[in-house]
């Protein structure tokens, strides 16, 4: 729809406060034939509960009462129902569970459901438990697999490739915008860079400016490390309403908005309309804006996403009221889409968000500390899952205690950098976690706060 | 007497070679990687949108519109069966493609697989005046510097052997004289 109407824009209201209590990750691989998908996923969830929460698994399952399972592909896995191995894998059964599949926000929309359950009263111990096996078949035919999320009929077959897709955009971004090709490029420098300072990361890398703009490119005009990883691994997290939380936890961490958006499976059906304005913004900011919206710079999804979770947690101007953010950096033109979309920057200036170091440890807004997409991993029902636990260690003031450890570098097969630097955002109060599928079909945005 | 059994046995008693090493790494002791290959074939219907690949087939773009008051009257392409903002059928229109331009454009070189075009591909979003819609296609003909945003293009139908497929429109230069019945 392009108009709306009273119902289309309430804002979300939990029934009940929601609490995350702990997360885990698994290393994430371009191949990890040490371990099935059901393994992967129980190395998640001992990380949570056993680390995480500091629990035995047997105490921890005694409390759980529903589970949400995110896993993003069936071709991939190539097994229907896998959520069903992965849950008696894990000894859940009889519990309820869902499975939920929203292409690369699988894992946000996911972690969205499960706060559901909660806010609604239908449980009160909620494991979201997310992975991706993408490494059966060769990198051309996960090209291919993943391409089947787009439109089958009219736009897959030119080319079985999002980067042929993202960099459609991306050019015309440039051609509406004008931002520098460097500060594109700076973005996947960055997120290759934060990666170099985690255990989990897939594609840790210090490029220069120069290597990244000089690499193959895939589809013109984005670069090899301009696009994000394929791997496999898993993440997980438990969600709770107030009384179990603070029963296992004296920090849990709030869930303080949240939203989803939509917008048509083809991106050439975007009908231009109105921009939906955010609360840091004016119709007069866009009084001489010339281009279409959402056209193909924006993400119609991600701005409805944004408007609803900022609405829900009270936020008018997140650049300032938040303190930390993960982006679905597919690419790196998407990034700078999205610093538009959830209004860090006003339309056609996202390059600011670099330029100015905001998104930099030390800046305003540090995004994507975790390496992203780009640099850290996208295994993409796991995705939206680990972005949401790398924000919540943060926000506890954990990101040390799950990155610095030198048992998780050894644990994973990896030597800690000499080099090594925290990320560890002081005094981190509030993040916000972004999930994004195909070129924008669907966006959720996720708030989350300290709790205690 | 003795009793007669069936025996079940193996099909295709292939030997299976198992993986060694993929993705440039090497599978690790003690594990099992075994090929699954696929072959499979669906049997796809375009239903109420068939008309549009048809229309390719005869060197026609065909797309559709609503004519309910107060919906989108500008012509959808792709087609669609229905019209999104009021649900009801739309009509079929042959879409004269006259003022057709580069939207926006990107090459593609490393296809994913199953691709059935030859490399570097140069992909296009095609902006055609009364359409509301921007169709991603292809261009089959580019020389040095092309495409280009705002490029002037003409549609090409592959109306020999037809795939009944999305292939079968690319666009070419304006000004370029088409053989007739090729791409």
């Amino acid at each position: 729809m392009i108009t709306f109407g009273k119902g289309n824009l309430r804002i979300p209201k939990f029934s009940r406060p929601v609490y995350m209590v702990a997360g885990g990750l698994t290393d994430y691989r371009k191949f990890y034939p040490e371990k099935q998908s059901t393994e992967l996923c129980r190395d998640a969830m001992c990380d949570a509960v056993q680390n995480g929460l500091g629990m035995a698994v047997r105490d921890f399952k005694e409390l759980a009462n529903f589970c949400v399972y995110s896993q993003f592909a069936d071709h991939f896995g190539d097994q229907l129902l896998a959520s069903s191995k992965i849950h008696d894998g894990l000894g859940f059964e009889p519990l309820g569970n869902m499975e939920n599949k929203t292409g690369g926000a699988t894992g946000g929309v996911s972690t969205v459901l499960g706060a559901m359950a909660v806010a609604s009263g239908l449980a009160s111990c909620v494991p979201v438990i997310g992975w991706e096996r993408m490494d059966e078949v060769s990198t051309r035919q996960g090209n291919a697999y993943i391409a089947s999320a787009a439109c089958k009929d009219f736009e897959s077959k030119l080319g079985w490739l999002y980067t042929t897709y993202y960099a459609l955009m991306m050019r015309r971004y440039l051609h509406e915008n004008h931002p520098q090709r460097e500060t594109l490029a700076k973005i996947a420098q960055k997120n290759h860079r934060y990666a170099r300072f985690s255990p989990y990361t897939q594609l840790a890398h210090d490029y220069t400016i120069d290597e990244i703009l000089n690499s193959a490119v895939v589809s013109e005009p984005l670069t090899y490390p301009e696009c994000c990883a394929m791997s496999t691994g898993a993440a997980a997290l438990i969600l709770c309403d107030e009384e179990t939380a603070f029963r296992l936890t004296d920090r849990p961490v709030k869930i303080l908005g949240v939203g989803i958006g939509t917008d048509t499976l083809r991106t050439a059906d975007r009908r231009d309309m109105p921009i939906l304005l955010l609360p840091n913004e004016t119709e007069e900011m866009y009084r001489e804006r010339k281009s279409d919206w959402p056209g193909f710079t924006s993400f119609k999804a991600a701005r409805f996403a944004a408007y609803q979770a900022y609405h829900m947690a009270g936020i008018t101007d997140p650049v300032s009221e938040l303190d930390l953010a993960e982006t679905h950096d597919a690419f790196s033109v998407s990034a700078i889409q999205t610093y538009e979309d959830v209004g860090f920057r006003p339309y056609g200036r996202g390059a600011e968000f670099i330029e100015s170091g905001d998104a930099y440890l030390g800046g305003r807004l540090p995004e994507n500390l975790s390496g992203g997409l780009i640099g850290g991993m996208h295994s993409v029902g796991a995705t939206g899952i680990f972005q949401v636990v790398e924000a919540f260690w943060q926000i506890r003031g954990e990101w040390d205690k799950f990155h610095a450890d030198e048992r998780y570098w050894q644990k994973f097969g990896k030597t800690k950098p000499k080099d090594f630097q925290s990320l560890q955002i002081p005094n981190a109060r509030r993040g916000m976690a972004i999930s994004h599928a195909g070129t924008g079909s669907h966006v959720s945005v996720i708030i989350l706060e300290r709790g205690w | 007497m003795e009793k007669t059994r069936t025996k079940v046995v193996l099909l295709q008693g292939q030997k299976v070679e198992l993986v060694r090493r993929l993705f440039k790494e090497d599978v690790p002791e003690g594990v099992i990687v075994r090929p699954n290959p696929r072959v499979i074939t669906h049997y796809h219907t375009y239903g109420g949108i068939s008309r549009f690949f048809e229309g390719l087939a005869q060197g026609k773009l065909m797309g559709t519109y609503c004519s309910t008051i107060n919906c989108e009257h500008r012509i959808w392409l792709p087609p669609r069966a229905h019209c999104p903002d009021c649900w009801e059928p739309m009509h079929w229109v042959e879409i004269p493609a006259a003022g057709a331009k580069v939207y926006t454009h990107s090459t593609t070189n490393y296809p994913g697989e199953g691709f059935e075009l030859s490399v570097p591909c140069p992909l296009i979003s095609v902006e055609i005046p009364g359409v509301c819609t921007k169709f991603m296609s292809y261009l089959s003909e580019f020389g040095e510097g092309e495409p280009y945003i705002g490029m002037p293009i003409k549609p090409a139908f592959r109306t020999e052997n037809p795939t009944y497929s999305i292939l079968d429109v690319s666009w070419v230069p304006a000004e370029t004289l088409l053989p007739s019945g090729s791409t």
